[in-house]
């Protein structure tokens, strides 16, 4: 709605309903040979969110193929019980490398003030329901003492630059939004700390040195992975949605 | 060592892909403010080649520029290209503006909307300055890494240790530096960055006996995709606006790290907007609105096209010839296949942007996109018919005509401001031949339109179906 009436995006609405659709469509094809619990079907509105969010195309054929990868590989890629990807960061990130026909936008988003207050909010208020309000805030902090620490203290910029790039639409969506998901972070509250700084850090390495506009993007591609070796290392109580857990009591 | 006092006024201009973007220094004059440039850019791979137009209009002795680059530049990787270049992609990605014609409607089988005047926005350059330079400086902790001679230009290439001593060196140099721009050197030189410095060699001007300095062209490989507008805002006062003309392979180009949102188009304005003179302040003013709208920190686009030469049409309608393959070599499309150049890919996109440093803090940072949607502005204008209006299509067509010219009018202004009583008499021109409708004599309740004719039709409709079903209500009751 913000994208298609404020933002003026183009052809917005075909595509949104196209990347819907197709996530709740293969969601339910899970669910409808068992390997999904009927309650999951919420889950696959999240990941269109991201997609909608985060990910473009030219062809609505490429967003459908994106919408398919990021909810069959919350079923194809799993280790004890939790994903092993972000499904909509594996989508994006696949989409991206096997069609050649989708992009990010990083600057899609503008730097309002008044959209990152929205949009910071909002994220938080979620966040702490769910319990990962934590992971955002060690990754923003990690992230904002690094850049501060190059773009401030080293290269001498003044700080309407770092503040700059701290108010990308699209990057605080991908702190709020993106990394928290409960199903890909670790269970340990300092294991999801440390998970979340060593996106952080990545993502510094990735934009600072090799000019990767979307860093935080391809950096939890890569990290999220371990996170079953952070589980492996921090044990703690495993997340469950609270449907799931009135379903299955402890 | 030649020594000049030079200059400021610093234009900076902003070069495209790795870090770039220079000012050019002018010789104490102020009066030199950078208001507009135009920057070629192409990125293919890591492979940029930036071109800057070069509208500088003082004395050519007094002209300098400083640009930074992201590595020591060869000989080969500096051109001068022919400056038609740039107005010949001016004039065609410019937003344009398409004149239609209404048909006659008391006439029977005519054409409609046929289109037969295109006027385009074209730029107006800019200008700028500077002076000559010196060698190694170990006080200054400068080092002149490469030093040519380019046709007219003399070239430097500087590096430096911190932006204090380069900033002395410019200046023992001959070089006036302007308020604000040592803070702005220190960080592309911690990150690395070189610069380009250039002059005007003299006497190659005097042989080739003009004063006219051709467009200067550099390449390199870089991963960064940007240019770094803040060096030209060192000594910018007010906003300065910038056009970037980008070839890829790919699609369009868009930035990074600012919104890049497409200009208002396809918008029907009002016929006196082709008056002679008035296009021109209708874009700027349509631009200053967009921009303000936008939150003034915005990227505007204004074209994007497949100008791959085989693709067909590449606008609608085209403003000129669009550009073939010469044009794509020498801005710098090393990838067009010389003995198959109509099937080598290529995507045109044509960026607008106007900054400033309290809404643009951030140099501007690019990406290339597999976007390949086509985008251009287009401004309508439509001219009533003439003739005969007294048949019944003529006296509609007549009251369409003005609802259609007061949808023109609050169209120009919300997309320039343009306000005024006089547009009146545009709107009410031809409201004179309206006659008084003879309707709906004896059918008072019956509107005399084609929609109140299908109306009123559906209401008998339904109050026929109405009255039948009380009445088989009736009959079963009974």
């Amino acid at each position: 709605m913000l994208g298609t009436f404020i933002l003026n995006w183009d052809t917005l609405l075909p595509k949104v309903m196209v990347v819907l659709g197709t996530c709740m469509v293969t969601q339910l094809a899970f669910i409808k040979v068992g390997k999904a619990h009927e309650s999951s079907w919420m889950s696959s509105l999240i990941t269109a969110l991201g997609l909608c969010l985060l990910f473009r195309a030219n062809d609505l054929n490429t967003l459908a193929f994106a919408s398919v990868l990021s909810i069959s590989s919350k079923f194809f890629f799993r280790i004890r019980g939790k994903h092993l990807f972000n499904p909509a960061n594996l989508g994006i990130i696949g989409t991206l490398l096997i069609t050649q026909d989708g992009w990010i936008s990083p600057g899609q988003w503008g730097s309002s003030v008044i959209f990152l207050f929205i949009m910071g909010a909002l994220g938080s208020i979620l966040l702490f329901r769910v319990g990962r309000l934590d992971t955002t805030m060690a990754f923003l902090i990690a992230f904002f003492v690094l850049e501060y620490c190059r773009t401030v203290l080293y290269l001498g910029w003044s700080m309407d630059v770092l503040i700059h790039k701290f108010s990308s639409g699209s990057f605080i969506l991908f702190a709020f939004f993106m990394i928290t998901d409960p199903k890909t972070t670790p269970d340990h509250p300092w294991a999801r700390k440390i998970w979340a700084v060593s996106i952080a850090v990545l993502a510094f390495i990735m934009s600072t040195w090799a000019y990767i506009h979307t860093a935080p993007i391809w950096a939890l591609f890569l990290i999220t992975p371990l996170t079953a070796v952070f589980d492996l290392l921090w044990k703690s109580e495993r997340f469950r949605w609270l449907k799931e857990r009135n379903l299955n009591p402890i | 060592m030649k020594k000049v006092s030079v200059i400021t006024a610093i234009m900076l201009f902003c070069i495209g892909a790795h870090a770039f973007c220079g000012f050019y220094v002018a010789k104490a004059d102020a009066t030199l403010f950078n208001t507009k440039s135009q920057i070629i850019l192409v990125r293919d791979g890591e492979r940029s080649v930036i071109t800057m137009s070069n509208d500088f209009k003082g004395d050519v002795k007094d002209f300098a520029m400083v640009i930074p680059v992201p590595v020591v530049l060869g000989r080969n990787d500096i051109r001068v290209v022919n400056p038609a270049l740039f107005s010949m992609l001016d004039s065609y990605s410019a937003p344009r503006m398409v004149e239609y014609w209404d048909t006659e409607p008391c006439l029977r089988y005519m054409e409609c909307d046929e289109m037969i005047d295109v006027r385009s926005m074209s730029m107006v350059p800019i200008m700028a300055r500077e002076e000559s330079v010196s060698r190694k400086d170990k006080q200054y902790h400068v080092t002149v890494e490469a030093r040519y001679d380019v046709e007219e230009y003399d070239v430097l290439i500087l590096s430096a240790k911190e932006s204090g001593g380069l900033k002395q060196w410019l200046i023992h140099n001959g070089y006036k530096i302007p308020e604000g721009a040592e803070e702005v050197l220190d960080p592309y030189i911690k990150n690395g960055l070189k610069f380009f410095v250039v002059k005007v060699d003299l006497e190659e001007m005097k042989a080739r006996n003009t004063e006219y300095m051709r467009p200067l062209q550099i390449e390199f490989n870089s991963g960064k995709f940007m240019l770094p507008i803040r060096l030209g805002m060192a000594n910018a006062d007010g906003d300065q606006d910038m056009i970037v003309y980008a070839f890829t392979r790919q699609g369009r180009v868009e930035c990074t790290n600012y919104r890049t949102v497409k200009l208002p188009t396809d918008r029907n304005i009002p016929a006196f907007v082709k008056e002679k003179g008035q296009f021109g302040p209708f874009y700027k003013d349509l631009f200053t609105k967009a921009y303000d709208r936008e939150g003034r920190n915005s990227v505007f686009l204004e074209y994007a096209w497949n100008v791959t030469p085989n693709f067909g049409m590449k606008c609608d309608p085209c403003v000129g010839p669009p550009p073939m393959y010469q044009e794509f070599v020498d801005a710098g499309a090393n990838w067009i296949d010389p003995n198959n150049p109509n099937n080598s890919p290529i995507f045109f996109t044509r960026l607008h942007v106007r900054y400033n440093r309290d809404e643009f803090p951030q140099d501007l940072f690019f990406q290339v996109t597999p976007n390949m949607e086509h985008f251009q502005g287009r401004y309508v204008v439509t001219n009533a018919a003439t003739g005969d209006m007294s048949c019944s299509g003529g006296q509609e067509y007549l009251k369409e005509l003005e609802m259609r010219r007061k949808k023109e009018v609050d169209e120009l202004a919300a997309l320039t401001g343009w306000k005024s009583p006089r547009y009146a008499s545009y709107i009410y021109q031809y409201s004179a031949g309206i006659h008084e409708p003879k309707r709906n004599e004896g059918l008072p309740f019956i509107p005399w339109s084609t929609g109140g004719t299908v109306a009123g039709i559906m209401a008998l409709a339904l109050g026929f179906v109405v009255r039948r079903r009380k009445k088989a209500l009736q009959l079963e009751n009974a």
